[in-house]
């Protein structure tokens, strides 16, 4: 059989099912042999509508109805939308909410990472490890289950403060599983500087250059990552991030290998501002303990959720229903990065390099 | 080399996963599960129904008084419901076992009633609410309280405003 007649590209699909995180994202893939030429992508199977549903519900039901747009986020949506409506009605938290408020986000923080960086492990194919390090994240999911009453859904926010309140006994337990994360994450980082197939797999994959991130705008991690120093949580305080020694992680290489580094040291940071908070925790009430309306007016808020920037619009009428939330989540800034980052990987590569940008895609698509 | 010590941590731990349904599971108390509902304790506001954002709370009115439904099917278990009820008649309990046939989905509820009840002053026919009486001042006494929950409102108002207070 002659060979000319074998065309030299192949189009494969990937997904819309099952590329990485389960997460349905559609990916059409010209291959040129085992070689990325062309990448399609195609979103939309999980839009829900839930930015319609806003506008059916009270301000006070919407605090519920955000946290559920993404399970991993599902602090940094709830707070966003409450400091945009307590810019509007000029409500001030108190000093131990803001506290609070930081303790549930770097909470969040510390599993969402562990999550992402372990199924990174897994795409690898490490399993083994992979199972290690998922139990390193059940030590955080134990302690968000204890602090808030749920694994994912913590409940933390309200407009105008915090719902939750830590006594010294609560406190003295997250300070313990907090010792054990932070041994464990000091070995998981020494393993993945040392680890050969670790870094054989992610070492200079999935590029993205300083030059490509300013151009797509990524944001988060993925960001930080090709060494674009940029932190929302020091750009622009929010919270009680103004009060706290917070260091951010860049690193040049915009590589996988990169991304998941700046996580694992993101976690060790988080990990010492929760201790930082615990410890300088200022007494007084949590919230303001009022249910005021939220009068009419628009504001922009915006916060570092863990996969990056996320921005929050709300306007507000006479009714106690938004007239209009609109945001705008890390993920929609990274997966256009995306093309960058396949361009002339290999097929094999595919799957880890979307899961290195924490495609979120119940936020993108809502 | 980490490995080895992990390996022998995990031999002597055993398995991480737990053994329920054949043994306990990991159950905090400050989960959030099942809700309950104290009747005694409700002030009436409604605000629980209005917070609720899966609109598993219903009130409604029947000869017998108010009734109170939770839908534990629908609810979302955010505990909006009793971070806003202003004398706790809404609690979460921490049991998280909601598993049932499917012939008892329309079982799944928590269900109360709060009485109606003849107004002891003027006889019209009222609801048995706990008063709002969180800014009374200076707190009622448990002989007062008693009094005045036997009213009805218009008369509960009167109560408090002739209330005698001590200088």
């Amino acid at each position: 059989m002659s060979t000319h007649n074998v065309p030299e590209t192949f189009s494969i699909p990937v997904g819309p099912l099952h590329v990485a995180l389960e997460e349905p994202m559609y990916f059409k893939i010209d291959v040129q042999g085992e070689t990325v030429s062309h990448i399609d992508i195609n979103a939309g199977h999980a839009h829900r509508g839930i930015e319609y549903l806003t506008t059916k519900r009270t301000m006070y039901q919407n605090v519920v109805l955000t946290e559920r747009i993404c399970s991993l986020c599902s602090n940094s949506h709830p707070q966003t939308f409450a400091m945009a409506a307590e810019k509007i009605a000029g409500i001030e938290v108190p000093e131990r909410g803001i506290y609070l408020r930081t303790v549930a986000d770097e909470m969040k923080r510390v599993t969402s990472h562990l999550f992402n960086v372990a199924l990174l492990v897994h795409l690898v194919g490490y399993e083994t490890y992979f199972m290690h390090m998922m139990q390193v994240r059940e030590i955080g999911q134990d302690m968000l289950e204890s602090i808030f009453g749920n694994r994912q859904d913590i409940g933390a926010m309200c407009i105008g403060g915090v719902r939750y309140d830590l006594d010294d006994k609560s406190i003295a337990y997250i300070k313990g599983a907090l010792d054990k994360i932070e041994a464990e994450t000091k070995d998981i980082i020494k393993t993945f500087k040392t680890n050969g197939s670790i870094l054989r797999r992610t070492k200079g994959v999935g590029v993205l250059t300083h030059a490509d991130a300013i151009t797509c705008g990524v944001v988060g991690p993925v960001a930080r990552a090709s060494g674009v120093d940029y932190d929302v949580r020091r750009e622009a305080p929010y919270a009680a991030y103004d009060r706290l020694p917070l260091i951010v992680h860049s690193l040049t290489d915009g590589d996988v290998w990169s991304r998941a580094m700046v996580r694992l040291e993101e976690i060790l940071t988080s990990i010492d501002l929760l201790r930082v908070c615990l410890r300088d925790l200022p007494g007084g009430p949590v919230n303001i303990n009022d249910r005021p309306d939220i009068p009419p007016g628009q504001a922009v808020t915006r916060s570092e959720a863990p996969r990056g920037e996320v921005i929050y619009y709300l306007r507000t009428n006479d009714t106690p229903q938004p007239e209009r939330v609109k945001w705008r989540v890390p993920t929609f800034m990274n997966w256009d990065s995306l093309r960058f980052m396949l361009q002339d990987a290999k097929v094999a590569d595919i799957a880890m390099i979307v899961n290195s940008i924490d495609p979120c895609l119940s936020c993108t698509e809502r | 080399m980490n490995f080895l010590t992990i390996f022998a941590r995990n031999l002597k731990q055993g398995p991480q996963t737990e053994a329920f349904p054949l043994g306990p599971a990991f159950t905090p108390d400050r989960l959030r599960g099942r809700i309950e509902f104290k009747a005694e304790s409700c002030e009436g506001c409604r605000i629980c129904e209005r917070v609720c954002p899966a609109n598993a709370i219903r009130f409604a009115k029947t000869p017998d008084g108010m009734t109170f439904d939770c839908w534990h099917n629908t609810c979302v278990f955010c505990g909006n419901c009793e971070f806003y009820c202003p004398t706790d008649a809404i609690h979460q309990t921490n049991d998280w076992d909601l598993s049932h046939a499917n012939v008892d989905k329309f079982d799944m509820v928590e269900h109360g009633l709060i009485p109606n009840q003849k107004c002891a002053d003027c006889g019209a026919t009222a609801l048995n609410t706990a008063p709002m009486v969180k800014n009374a001042k200076p707190p009622l006494s448990a002989e007062e309280y008693t009094e005045l929950r036997a009213r009805c409102p218009k008369c509960r108002a009167k109560y408090l405003k002739n209330r005698k207070v001590p200088a």
